[in-house]
């Protein structure tokens, strides 16, 4: 939407629109066809994307817009076949043929012939250069081109594109008659610009970005755990970087292309292709239809423009060629800042609506002029326009607030809601049921959530309102579904990914917004809802499934500690002495599967006996629930392991998968009843081997989450000991080796990361410190020990090897390898001598988000906050854990575990259902 | 065949290349797997120590495309078109094997015979 103001896009699209009996269909269509051919359909992608907020949207629209229009005027005069018409077909005759063309280069092939291409080109240059160069009769083809448009549509169409088509064509040629009737423009354009123009803006934002940014959305964002630095990350980092390739440069391009050529030949590539002589033909064509265009198109319809839109296009500048015209003709000049900021008050509503979706196209990627605008205190009068009756008007003001909002300026967005804008927003979002127009807001108030102190305000006026009006309805969750109805799939429209990503970003303003949108009726069993169905139709790589993600994952964050009676499941025995695990749940253990019938699972009593932590796994006897839980209760229900685990194994979006995996982390953190039950449930769903897989992904974030949640997940016994046996191949190989990175090259976090994951492993079992051993790992964190560049890397590796040296009983096996003590030892330079029994002392900056008096597991939790800081301070919570755990159990225990470890797998069998033995493949 | 996880696996092993038959719709192979790291192993009735939880090939299609390439009964599969096939799931072997897009599947299996007149020093055992 935001393009059509563009003054580039505008005119084609008129033309186009014109020509279509079904404009606002027809416009559609166009707009989408000709994004492939005319302008590269990728820019516009990247834009959208990598914001993840909307703001992309603005430019690429109008590209597109452009480029359509421009082939269809084109076409049609210079022949539907390829070849010249003038010659044969009369006027008329070749109006309708061209109308006719379009609908079906619409709906059919969209515009593969070359000529399409070259149309664009074409249009621009001769409305621009025609004007200069050209007869006067040229110029009326172009006209001409453009009121039968009109025809159509009423007479009006008056809208921004048109203006700058026709305006530098009409000077030369018509003053006189026409300027009469441009008074009168302004009021006929109303009714017809605002159909014209609909249809333009919507397609642009939703249908274009949509397409365009699937293929960019995989680009990296970086958040943590929680949403807290993308949403920030994003809107500084991405999308400016991309600014520039995308629709800006193209624009500046094409221009300056069309510029050179256009003052003498500007449509002629197109036809010269093909080997048309040009200018016979135009001559022809205009000789033709002349008289038609004159009866029916009057000039009044073209002066309307003049007078609101077309002049505020030169006020970018970017339309060099017009302004040339312009200039020479002194009767026009463009409208500066100021005066279509007072245009935004004008009594004609139509001339409020052209100013603002002036207003739109002049702040897209220009951050001088939003600043301005907001200087000269546009905002405010914008956002009073949100209120105005007519669709019209508050769509443009929508949108010129998007562009506004959009950009690392947050004084735009600090501006915006200092005038109540986001109430505003809300309100209107709550009152139409345009589709354009909740695009718009949504994606405003996702522009807007980007900056942290605005997102409380977001939650405050919008949280309940975008969950009723967007998120459940498209997510096809229904409170008391009818019995009939099957369940409906969600429905992955551009508001919903709007919406989403804005939730997303505010979901990650601290404890009290996840409180706020936990206890938000009916969003947390929405976007459930919506994952399942995604999971279920297979569709799991777009954006609007990775903002959903990342919403239960900031949600479940801390999920043991904020969730109201949250104290009921705490275990008792978290806080006591390891070793010591409460009563009922034993009792229950032994009924269950572990009851000790079968002889071979009689080592999984011994070793959980012995293991200290073995309470983790017996975690079956869960509160009885008598209704189906609902809202925040589901975030940590054990069947959303599944529903995480699915994503796993199916999304090719990197940042879904660090999303899962973190939802994961957050889930099996801490240590209350319902993390214990589901660490158990990954294991039981075989999600280990998923997890473990993932460790794999080329992406350094998603290797990250997942040795993360592998280190969470360990607090249960059984899941250290079949990562143990089964993970510590790739963990390892994620290290890098000596001053050589592996082929990811990952960062300092996520190497500390499996540092940490590994040490919290091979903690308190002999048995997995043997497998570290086997994996060949020692000699990377000797490396790593020594040489590395990271204090942290130093530090992580040496508790690990610290840890490992503290089990007598492979010292053996280690001196066999070639190594000593002293590659055990803590270097110097990281670690102070201080550091007696192997434990290092810790520096407390290292440490500061660990309270020393937490139960051991919340250092994890910590640690995830830290990693959505990026600062990752709690590397060393491992040391804690350390410390928690005294080793001297350790002969005892490796005994145990040894002798069973055949029957430890990554799957326990006596968790699962025997399955069927055989495949025939 | 047990073997700690990291350890490098040695085993005596044959290739056998199998061109699946189009069936219908279907490519097969003409032969079924058991085992995987989330199957019970007691149950594999070719593994020694029944703690092993590699894909065993568990039947064939006789004069099936698996039979023709030489593929027996019990063998035990270590590769399959280079993917490791020791340490997988069920189900994820059974993918391994019916990829659509691969005509033909290279396995590596090692089976008893084999191995026995080989036998000494070849295998390392995980446990000492």
């Amino acid at each position: 939407m935001p393009a059509e103001v563009k003054q580039e896009q505008s005119p084609s699209n008129a033309t186009s629109l014109a020509m279509m009996q079904e404009p606002q269909e027809m416009v559609e269509e166009t707009v989408t066809i000709e994004e492939d051919p005319g302008t590269p359909t990728s820019h516009v992608s990247v834009v959208t994307s990598d914001d993840g907020t909307t703001r992309r949207t603005e430019t690429k629209v109008t590209k597109m817009v452009k480029t359509v229009t421009t082939r269809t005027v084109r076409q049609m005069p210079l022949g539907p076949d390829g070849l010249p018409l003038p010659e044969g077909s009369s006027p008329l005759g070749s109006y309708t043929d061209s109308i006719d063309r379009r609908y079906m280069k619409n709906g059919g092939d969209r515009f593969i012939t070359p000529q399409a291409t070259s149309t664009l080109t074409r249009s621009y240059n001769n409305s621009y250069n025609d004007s200069y160069g050209e007869t006067p009769e040229s110029q009326y083809i172009r006209h001409y081109g453009l009121h039968d448009g009109y025809a159509d549509l009423t007479d009006n169409y008056g809208s921004l594109s048109r203006g700058v088509n026709f305006r530098p064509p009409r000077y030369p040629y018509l003053p006189s008659n026409y300027r009469p009737e441009n008074s009168y423009t302004l009021p006929i354009r109303k009714d017809d610009y605002g159909h014209v123009a609909q249809p333009q803006v919507p397609m642009g934002s939703s249908t274009v970005d949509l397409n365009r940014s699937q293929p960019e959305r995989f680009q990296p964002e970086p958040y943590g755990l929680e949403d807290d630095r993308r949403s920030l990350g994003p809107e500084e980092e991405e999308p400016y970087e991309l600014e520039p390739d995308y629709s800006t440069a193209n624009r500046r391009t094409l221009q300056g292309a069309n510029r050179g050529r256009t003052h003498r030949e500007p449509l002629r590539d197109g036809p010269r292709v093909r080997g048309y002589p040009d200018e016979s033909i135009e001559a022809e064509l205009i000789d033709e239809r002349h008289p038609y265009i004159h009866g029916m198109y009057s000039a009044p319809l073209a002066q309307p423009e003049r007078g609101s839109m077309a002049s505020l296009d030169r006020m970018g500048g970017r339309r060099s060629p017009s302004i040339d015209s312009i200039r020479k003709d002194p009767r026009w000049r463009d409208p500066d800042l100021p005066e279509v900021i007072a245009m935004l008050g004008h009594p004609i509503d139509p001339v409020k609506s052209n100013a603002a979706a002036y207003l739109q196209h002049l702040c897209y990627e220009n951050d001088k002029i939003k600043k301005d605008v907001r200087q000269l205190k546009g905002i405010p009068v914008l956002v009073g326009l949100l209120d105005h009756p007519k669709s019209e008007v508050h769509r443009k003001a929508c949108g010129a607030l998007r562009n506004i909002s959009y950009g690392k300026d947050n004084d735009n967005k600090v501006a915006i809601k200092n005038c109540d804008g986001i109430p505003a927003l809300v309100r209107l979002l709550r009152k139409t049921n345009d589709m354009e127009v909740r695009e718009l807001i949504t994606g405003t108030l996702w522009n807007l959530s980007s900056y942290e102190p605005l997102k409380m305000v977001i939650i405050n006026h919008g949280l309940q309102t975008m969950t009723n009006e967007v998120i459940i309805p498209h997510s096809g969750w229904e409170h008391e579904p009818n019995e009939d109805s099957k369940p409906r799939d969600a429905e992955w429209t551009t508001v919903f990914k709007n919406t989403s990503g804005c939730l997303r970003n505010v979901s990650s303003d601290g404890a009290e917004a996840r409180r706020r949108l936990r206890e938000c009726e009916g969003l947390v069993d929405a976007l459930l809802h919506a994952l399942q169905s995604a999971v279920g139709k297979k569709d799991m790589d777009n954006k609007s499934v990775e903002n959903c993600v990342c919403i239960m994952r900031n949600l479940s964050y801390h999920v043991h500690k904020e969730v109201p009676g949250a104290e009921k499941f705490h275990d008792p025995s978290a806080l006591q002495a390891p070793g010591s695990a409460g009563p009922q749940r034993k009792k229950k253990d032994d009924a269950g599967c572990f009851g000790g019938k079968k002889a071979k699972e009689e080592w999984f009593n011994q070793g959980r006996k012995n293991g200290e932590n073995d309470k983790n796994y017996d975690t079956l006897d869960l509160p009885k629930r008598a209704e189906p839980s609902k809202g925040f209760e589901l975030l940590y229900q054990p069947e959303v392991v599944r529903l995480y685990l699915s994503l796993l194994t199916e999304s090719q979006n990197y940042n879904t998968l660090e999303a899962a995996a973190g939802a994961l982390q957050n889930l099996s953190a801490g240590q209350w009843t319902w993390s214990n039950y589901i660490r158990a449930t990954v294991r039981k769903e075989k999600g280990l081997p998923i997890l473990v897989e993932l460790l794999r992904s080329d992406s350094d974030k998603v290797v990250r989450a997942v040795a993360i949640a592998l280190r969470n997940l360990s607090i249960d016994r059984r899941n250290k000991d079949l990562i143990g046996s089964y993970a510590m191949r790739d963990l390892v190989s994620n290290l890098p080796s000596g001053q050589q990175r592996p082929a990811k090259n990952l960062e300092e976090d996520t190497v500390v990361a499996i540092l940490n994951t590994i040490h919290e492993i091979v903690t308190d079992s002999s048995e997995n410190a043997r497998s570290l051993i086997q994996a060949q790992a020692i000699e990377k964190l000797v490396a790593i020990n020594r040489t590395s560049q990271s204090a942290r890397e130093t530090k992580a590796a040496s508790h690990v090897l610290q840890t490992v040296w503290s089990y007598k009983e492979l010292r053996n096996a280690l001196t066999k390898d070639g190594w000593n003590k002293s590659h055990f030892q803590p270097t110097v330079t990281t670690t102070p001598k201080a550091t007696k029994n192997g434990k290092p002392s810790y520096d407390d900056t290292t440490l500061p988000l660990m309270e020393k008096n937490q139960d051991g597991y919340s250092t994890i939790d910590q640690r995830d906050k830290d990693c959505r800081d990026c600062k990752y301070k709690t590397g060393d919570g491992s040391a804690d854990l350390t410390e928690r755990e005294p080793l001297k159990n350790d002969t005892n225990r490796k005994h145990y575990i040894r002798s069973n470890r055949p029957a430890v797998s990554l799957v326990d069998a006596c968790d699962v259902k025997p399955q069927p033995v055989d495949s025939w493949v | 065949m047990l073997h700690v996880p990291g350890d490098p696996v040695t085993a005596v092993t044959v290739q056998v290349e199998i061109n699946k038959l189009r069936y219908g719709e279907n490519l097969i192979l003409g032969f079924s797997i058991g085992g995987g790291i989330d199957q019970d192993p007691g149950q594999n009735p070719f593994s020694e120590d029944k703690c092993d939880k590699g894909i065993y090939v568990t039947n064939l299609t006789p004069d099936g495309p698996a039979e023709k390439a030489g593929l027996r009964m019990g063998d035990k599969i270590m590769q399959a078109n280079g993917w490791d096939m020791t340490m997988v799931t069920h189900d994820k072997a059974r993918k391994i094997l019916t990829k659509k897009k691969e005509n033909v599947v290279r396995l590596l299996v090692t089976r008893k015979s084999l191995e026995e007149a080989v036998k000494h020093s070849m295998c390392k055992w995980t446990k000492q």
